[in-house]
């Protein structure tokens, strides 16, 4: 089979590069999707709150899937369903999966990688103690609850305070379960304010900053866990410990970009994001080769999820047709009080659109530096759990020759 | 008599916007930290009566999954919440079901409807897989 675009993965960052590669000239656009619907995890997250940005409506996640997905139907994008993706080769081959047609190849002229992320697991935390049934990923649970119509538990332990924990803790309470509480390892929340205030304040589940579980008890079944909280290193502090009793525990513990794929096909991960690195255009390292969404790094947003992904869909189909890559790039390096940066690199094509994770919480004004330029964006504060997103654009960036670097500083 | 000093983080939209309210004897005296009019809008209202959008599921048959997302089509007062997800406990929908569809109207007499946030296709069971 052979493809001028190759989409893998039908999430929000999939949907909209498919649709804005076609909308770009791309004749012969695919979409796999492993699943047996488009959509990806926004088919349950039946909350509110996405699209706001880009739409300025409230939509639900499937509400913002749907609208998407009934773009690409106007379109004649091919998508396949229950399609798996096993492998990707550095000359754009995609290797895939079905039970219509069993193993199949596609040469494609681009790709366009859109796998999104996956959970941390228990195992990627170690928590000590027996291993009951009971304990389950947040995003998980709320597959039980939102698609499958179980609960899956009725008195809850929330780990990590990452948006789908805090979520769920609401879905879980207006449920009939009794969440608890949430505790959370840092010194400050891992998900968006408003997301404190409507899932945890509104429904008075007390938010436990600085604490973590030091064991799990129960045999068959979570008995209970034991929380301590930690110092300033992150350490448990002997003696602080305390029994909750509960029968369900729910981790929210971080998301890894998922790029198994892109690591068989060589392409180059950064340490910081997990992700390829990519230049504005989503281009990776591999010529021809385009990555969007929570693959590149972990997004708060579906905004930005769809923003990279029409980046990536219109810059895939440019490639497509002319076979041309960007090869002069110059660096894009986090600086002071920068955690996590996206992209790496400036290529001289696009705008550059910078989003910026600090290094930790500033709760007083700072300015967003790009250096050399003589550019500075204020911000009110910074903080680890919102994203920042910053646009750079092209004509102050042409006549670069250093690396670009962004740093936080305090006004 | 007395300033009072009351904080809200918005909800409105990502940015969450935190606001201070200085009320004298409940009268607002001025509001700020609100980055748009939607701000103002919202402590407002929270002061008067907190409203919030409802999203929940209800169990559907002959669909390909159980459960048929759905949304209260506007905000509703926060205290009704459980009881509207009462009111929707033990109802059971057929497939199919469009996006928008109304479900329910006037729901825990909030005069919101419950529609539907997903197509949910009729399958036909016992297919071959």
């Amino acid at each position: 089979m052979e493809a001028d675009v190759t989409v893998i993965g039908s999430g929000p960052a999939g949907l909209v590069a498919a649709l804005h590669a076609y909308e770009s000239g791309a004749k012969n656009v695919l979409l796999l999707e492993r699943e047996e619907e488009l959509g990806g995890i926004l088919k349950q997250c039946i909350h509110n709150g996405f699209g706001l940005e880009q739409f300025k409506t409230d939509y639900t996640g499937p509400e913002y899937a749907e609208r998407l997905i009934e773009e690409i139907e106007k379109t004649n994008v091919r998508c396949f369903l229950n399609t798996m993706v096993i492998a990707l080769s550095a000359d754009r081959t995609v290797t895939a999966v079905n039970p219509d047609s069993g193993v199949f190849k596609v040469k494609s002229k681009s790709v366009v990688l859109a796998m999104g992320c996956r959970e941390r697991p228990r195992g990627g935390i170690n928590i000590p103690g027996t291993r009951p049934a009971g304990v389950y990923t947040a995003g998980v649970a709320q597959k039980f609850v939102n698609i499958d119509g179980y609960l899956p538990g009725k008195e809850i332990v929330i780990l990590g305070s990452g948006d789908i924990g805090l979520i769920m803790a609401r879905r879980l309470t207006l449920e009939g379960a009794q969440v608890k509480g949430v505790y959370e390892i840092m010194d400050y929340p891992g998900g968006l304010k408003r997301n404190i205030v409507q899932c945890l304040n509104d429904f008075n589940i007390p938010l436990h900053l600085s604490h973590t579980i030091t064991e799990i008890r129960g045999n068959e079944r979570v008995e209970g866990v034991v929380v301590s909280s930690v110092d300033d290193k992150m350490q448990p502090i002997g003696g602080s410990e305390q029994f909750i009793a509960c029968d369900t525990l729910l981790l929210s513990v971080g998301l890894i970009p998922e790029n198994e794929l892109s690591k068989g096909a060589g392409i180059k991960l950064s340490p910081t994001t997990n992700g390829p690195i990519t230049t504005e255009t989503m281009e990776t390292a591999m010529p021809g080769i385009f990555s969007c969404g929570n693959v590149s790094t972990v997004f708060d947003l579906v905004d930005y999820v769809a923003e990279t992904g029409m980046t990536a869909g219109r810059n895939a189909a440019r490639f497509a047709t002319a076979r041309k890559t960007e090869r002069n790039s110059v660096e894009v390096i986090p600086g002071k009080n920068v955690r996590v940066l996206f992209p790496q690199r400036y290529s001289f094509k696009n705008d550059l659109v910078l989003f910026i994770r600090p290094a930790k919480p500033i709760e007083r004004p700072v300015s967003i530096d790009i250096s050399p330029l003589d550019m500075h964006f204020k911000r009110l504060y910074a903080r680890p759990n919102e994203m920042i997103r910053v646009k750079v654009p092209k004509d102050r960036l042409k006549d670069i020759t250093e690396p670009i670097e962004v740093n936080i500083t305090e006004r | 008599m007395d300033i009072e000093k009351k904080q809200f983080t918005c909800v409105i939209c990502p940015i969450g916007c935190e606001i201070e309210v200085q009320l004298q004897d409940s009268d607002v005296v001025s509001i700020e930290g609100n980055k748009c009019a939607k701000g103002k809008e919202f402590v407002l209202q929270e002061l008067q009566e907190p409203m919030r959008v409802l999203t929940t599921t209800i169990r559907i048959e002959g669909a390909k999954w159980a459960m048929l997302p759905v949304r209260t089509d506007k905000a509703i007062p926060k205290r009704l919440l459980f009881r509207a997800i009462k009111e929707l406990q033990g109802i059971e929908l057929n497939a199919p079901v469009q996006m928008s569809d109304v479900i329910i109207t006037d729901i825990a007499g909030a005069d919101a409807n419950i529609v539907a946030t997903r197509n949910m296709k009729r399958e036909n069971k016992g297919k071959s897989v």
